[in-house]
């Protein structure tokens, strides 16, 4: 199956979240309900810098678990896009109901995540998400971000997706 | 079977239970020693009263720790500490009376 990638524009059509919650600039290869790979820049101007801290701006961990959580989401979400398992036919944005897409964003469930270097304003966060294993509606995630070669968070997510 | 042969397999069991039972509360983070932990209880409902996400949790731990493959259908083999330790030793190659094939 092709691997897929999505615009910020189209990311804001398939996620239900907005500003300020809106923690995913883009992504790219992704395979559909399996792995992907996400980007997120932080820039002084994020309206979480100014508490946290002030005399010293770090990202909120848990900000990056959110990152993580939406890549995922894309991951799942971007199983609309196959049509069959082999991918031959995959659609194209104008050929799927993305209404329905952002209904299918579940909620996070369980979180096991260890956190190795703060991240600093101008800095930009790879992503990645691997749905490692699925029962029913639940999907247990590997998680992993890094800022270059920096190793930032790992660990695992499990998620909820609305049938 | 000899008594040499159920001996090594009482033992093998007994030890399973207790890696099975370890599993359990360290990675759910539970707040129990392994002996407070019965072979029959429920895992889920009534008896250690896990859940759904314990449950997803649980699988991929087994998974990793035994080396074994649960399918979706599979899932029942998790009602309690017994049938999961059954369960394993059944995908080990043997049967639950401990005979080979």
């Amino acid at each position: 199956m092709k691997k897929l990638s999505f615009t910020s524009k189209e990311i804001q059509k398939m996620l239900p979240h907005k500003f300020p919650f809106l923690l995913l600039d883009k992504c790219y290869d992704i395979e559909p309900g399996v792995r992907g790979i996400g980007v997120k820049n932080f820039t002084i101007n994020e309206w979480f810098f100014q508490g946290h801290f002030p005399a010293n701006p770090i990202v909120p961990g848990v900000l990056i678990i959110e990152s993580l959580a939406q890549l995922t989401a894309i991951v799942y979400l971007s199983k609309i896009f196959a049509q069959d398992e082999i991918g031959t036919n995959q659609k194209t944005f104008s050929e799927v109901d993305l209404e329905k897409v952002a209904e299918k964003v579940g909620y996070l469930v369980k979180v096991d995540v260890k956190f190795v270097s703060p991240v600093s304003p101008g800095e930009q966060i790879l992503l990645h998400a691997e749905i490692f294993k699925k029962v029913g509606s639940l999907s247990y995630v590997k998680v992993m971000a890094k800022v270059g070669n920096r190793p930032i968070a790992e660990g695992r997510l499990i998620v909820s997706e609305r049938e | 079977m000899g008594i040499e042969e159920v001996k090594k397999y009482i033992e093998k069991r007994k030890k399973l239970l207790h890696e099975v039972k370890e599993l359990i509360i360290e990675r759910l983070g539970l707040d129990l020693i392994p002996e407070e932990i019965d072979d029959d209880s429920p895992l889920f409902g009534m008896g250690l009263g896990l859940d759904s996400v314990d449950a997803l949790d649980l699988v991929v731990g087994v998974e990793d720790k035994f080396g074994v493959q649960i399918g979706e259908g599979e899932l029942l083999a998790f009602r309690s500490v017994n049938s999961l330790v059954d369960y394993i030793l059944n995908k080990e190659g043997g049967n639950e009376d401990g005979t080979q094939e």
